[in-house]
């Protein structure tokens, strides 16, 4: 079970580009993904969409296999910036650690 | 494909035969040609004809030119069912100059290719069509019958449909009545404040349109009115209107008049009082109640923060204030979830039946735009606010609707699928969450994750039911769907029309609409009444009993059998200088089931265009078979 956080995407507007909410979903972004894992990184951006913060911590190592071609933001056609957005996630993750730290 | 037969006997019926290829509907069982074989050697049939689509241009043109250059006198298609081309053939008939009811259509498609196959099809399909044709040999020309029609409609209920029909009415110079259950005018527009997809007021909408409909010199509004009583028919209603007294309004209806619902000024009324109106034309605009959800259903009745959509959207509109967090009730709102398809798109073992054990497995269609178009609103005027949509589909299917869509996605609406048998389940939060309740999802969008929804607010989607109109349905004689919405004759057809000539529906009464939809229902009853009415006169179907005087005896038994009181009656003639009681049929009221003709001792009463001759005719073709013919 994972209880989502309304306020969330305030807590990302500061490390991320706030377009999470523009992905409908469409799955471009894994169809062009050269790592071809599952539902990357559409699962992430969904996480942002819905709040689910839990959830992105507990799979937090996985933004790390991005290499951030940028082929996804390239081909998204609602501009939702994906690549940017795992680039924030990664920011709002090492800023989490540094605090637990 | 033709062969023509000389008929020797100039006055003998000359039947032509007509049989439709259906482009393959039909003739890919049916072998066409040797039931067209069969057929034109039977006596009586002068030309026998076979067309890919007898409903074409050309199908059309070659049974007018047989009958404008005299090959034939009585026509008979073999095609589809009646209900679709009865008609077409009847006018193409009229409009080679001939009288339409020397015609006779068999239906070849439905009852034969479309359930039997091969042989056994051939062979049923050329009984139908010898029948037919042994009928019309003794078809003879009708005239319609014209009863002069009342220069006056009367319209029932007064939301946007009834206003928006009576003020077309009226507007074609038609005397209207406008009759309303309840004290004021607007119906349930009255209780939406912006409407979706343009934003515009439901206030501006109920003034512009009861404005003129009260201004209007020839419409009579009547309020807290029911029709109680409706005899006559088409062209000659006879309504009986009851008004309520004014003291049985005090209490909760009469507080209850909606934001944007407009009173009549003038006098209540001081005690009961009943009006007989003659009327020419009905329309039925009754209108929908919102989906009540039952208690326990996604919390409703349980928890206070659980709402219907036309709850929270007269609560924005009463308890209208800035700032970036939603007020209910004075509760500031963090988050809002609203769950879409709530009394719509029921599904027969997932959904509870209510109490009369009924589901409502239609889609409401209007409830995607407005929860959108309510959701786009607080993420707007509310950026504090967060908005949850659970839904199961979303249908924004009409103009400017996607964009709402797209516009509320881009405001930062977050949105959830389930599935139907895995509905979302509302439950109250823990003290330590925050928020008042929290909403079990599994969510297909987050492939199948099963996510907690924090919320403030939930806010239920609730479908269209139809007003419960039981007592018009019975009163007029209206046909009811599963769904229990008014059923028109045609959906594509004849939209507007019920199959009682000279009634007609309007709006939500005939299944979910939105304004404006609702507007173009009532603009198309409204022009239709207006021109069955300007004529002065309508014409109806001459399929009704006929009585032979001289074979008459007067028992009355066809009286006593008689379906529609008044279509049949004992009257007084003198006969041979004696004064008999003979039957007389009112032509107007009769129905032409034929129940008189199956009761009478002496044979003196017959349904026209469908008499106990022409049927005997038809049986003996059918136990002879046109084979028969064939070899004689």
């Amino acid at each position: 079970m994972t209880l989502l956080s309304p306020d969330f995407a305030e807590e990302l507007k500061e490390f991320s580009d706030d377009s999470a909410l523009a992905c409908f979903n469409c799955g471009t972004c894994v169809a062009i993904c050269p790592l071809i894992d599952a539902h990357f990184p559409r699962r992430m951006i969904r996480y942002v969409q819905i709040g689910a913060r839990e959830r992105i911590l507990e799979n937090a190592t996985e933004l790390w296999k991005c290499l951030h071609c940028g082929l996804c933001t390239q081909t998204c056609p609602r501009e939702a910036n994906p690549g940017e957005i795992l680039l924030g996630l990664k920011r709002l993750i090492v800023n989490h650690w540094r605090k637990k730290a | 494909m033709t062969q023509d037969k000389k008929n020797d006997n100039a006055t003998a019926p000359r039947i032509g035969v007509y049989i439709c290829h259906c482009g393959g509907n039909i003739s890919d069982h049916v072998d066409v040609d040797a039931v067209r074989r069969q057929i034109e050697r039977m006596p009586g049939v002068a030309v026998a004809r076979t067309n890919m689509f007898m409903c074409s241009d050309p199908g059309q043109a070659a049974i007018a030119e047989d009958l404008q250059n005299g090959t034939v006198d009585r026509v008979v298609v073999a095609s589809c069912a009646p209900s679709l081309h009865e008609a077409t053939f009847r006018n193409a008939i009229r409009r080679a100059g001939a009288n339409p009811y020397i015609y006779e259509h068999v239906n070849i498609r439905e009852q034969v290719s479309w359930v039997h196959h091969g042989e056994t099809a051939t062979a049923k399909a050329a009984d139908l069509v010898a029948a037919a044709a042994a009928k019309a040999g003794l078809l003879k020309p009708l005239t319609p019958i014209r009863v002069p029609a009342t220069r006056h409609a009367t319209v029932i209920g007064g939301g946007v449909a009834g206003l928006s029909a009576a003020r077309d009415l009226a507007a074609r110079g038609i005397p209207v009545a406008l009759v309303e259950k309840s004290s004021y005018l607007g119906g349930q527009l009255a209780r939406l404040d912006r409407i979706a997809p343009t934003g515009e007021r439901a206030t501006d909408l109920v003034r512009e349109l009861a404005g003129a409909v009260l201004e209007h010199p020839d419409i009579a509004v009547y309020t807290d009115t029911q029709v109680v009583g409706c005899d006559g028919y088409i062209g000659n209603f006879k309504l009986t209107l009851r008004r309520q007294a004014a003291d049985a309004l005090i209490g909760a209806q009469a507080d209850d008049i909606p934001p944007a619902g407009i009173r009549p000024t003038g006098p209540s009324a001081a005690e009961r009082q009943e009006t007989a109106l003659e009327t020419g034309a009905i329309i039925l605009a009754t209108g929908f109640r919102s989906y009540q959800p039952r208690r326990g259903e996604y919390g409703f009745g349980e928890y206070a923060p659980v709402l219907t959509l036309p709850a929270l959207i007269e609560k924005m509109a009463r308890q209208a204030h800035q700032g970036p967090l939603l007020q209910i009730d004075g509760r500031p709102i963090r988050s809002v979830a609203m769950i879409h398809c709530v009394g719509s798109r029921q599904i027969p073992g997932i959904h509870t039946e209510d109490e009369e054990g009924r589901l409502n497995e239609y889609c409401s269609r209007t409830c995607c735009t407005a929860t959108l178009n309510a959701a786009d609103r607080i993420r707007r005027e509310h950026p504090g606010t967060r908005v949850y949509e659970l839904y199961r589909d979303i249908r924004t299917y009409g103009r400017g609707q996607e964009d709402l869509y797209e516009q509320a996605a881009r405001n930062g609406v977050v949105f959830l699928r389930f599935e139907p048998d895995q509905e979302p389940r509302v439950t109250a939060a823990d003290p330590d969450d925050g928020f008042a309740l929290k909403i079990q999802v599994t969510d297909t969008l987050t492939f199948g994750e099963t996510l907690d929804v924090p919320a403030d607010l939930v806010v239920l989607a609730t479908g269209m039911e139809p007003n419960d109109v039981s007592d018009l349905v019975e009163m007029m004689k209206l046909p009811v769907g599963t769904d229990r919405f008014l059923l028109e004759v045609h959906p594509k057809l004849r939209p507007v029309e019920m199959p009682v000539g000279g009634i007609f529906v309007a709006g939500t009464c005939q299944a979910p609409f939105d304004v404006g939809e609702t507007c173009n229902a009532a603009g198309a009853a409204a022009v239709k009444a207006a021109a069955m009415l300007t004529e002065g006169h309508v014409e109806l179907d001459p399929f009704v009993a006929e009585v032979d005087t001289a074979r008459c005896q007067g028992n009355g038994a066809c009286v006593e059998a008689c379906l529609n009181p008044g279509a049949l009656n004992l009257v007084e003639m003198q006969i041979d200088g004696q004064t008999v009681q003979r039957a007389r049929v009112t032509p107007a009221l009769c129905l032409g089931c034929g129940a008189c003709v199956a009761v009478c001792p002496t044979n003196a009463i017959d349904v026209c265009g469908m008499t106990l001759r022409q049927y005997e005719a038809m049986v003996d073709a059918i136990v002879a078979g046109p084979a028969a013919a064939e070899t004689v």
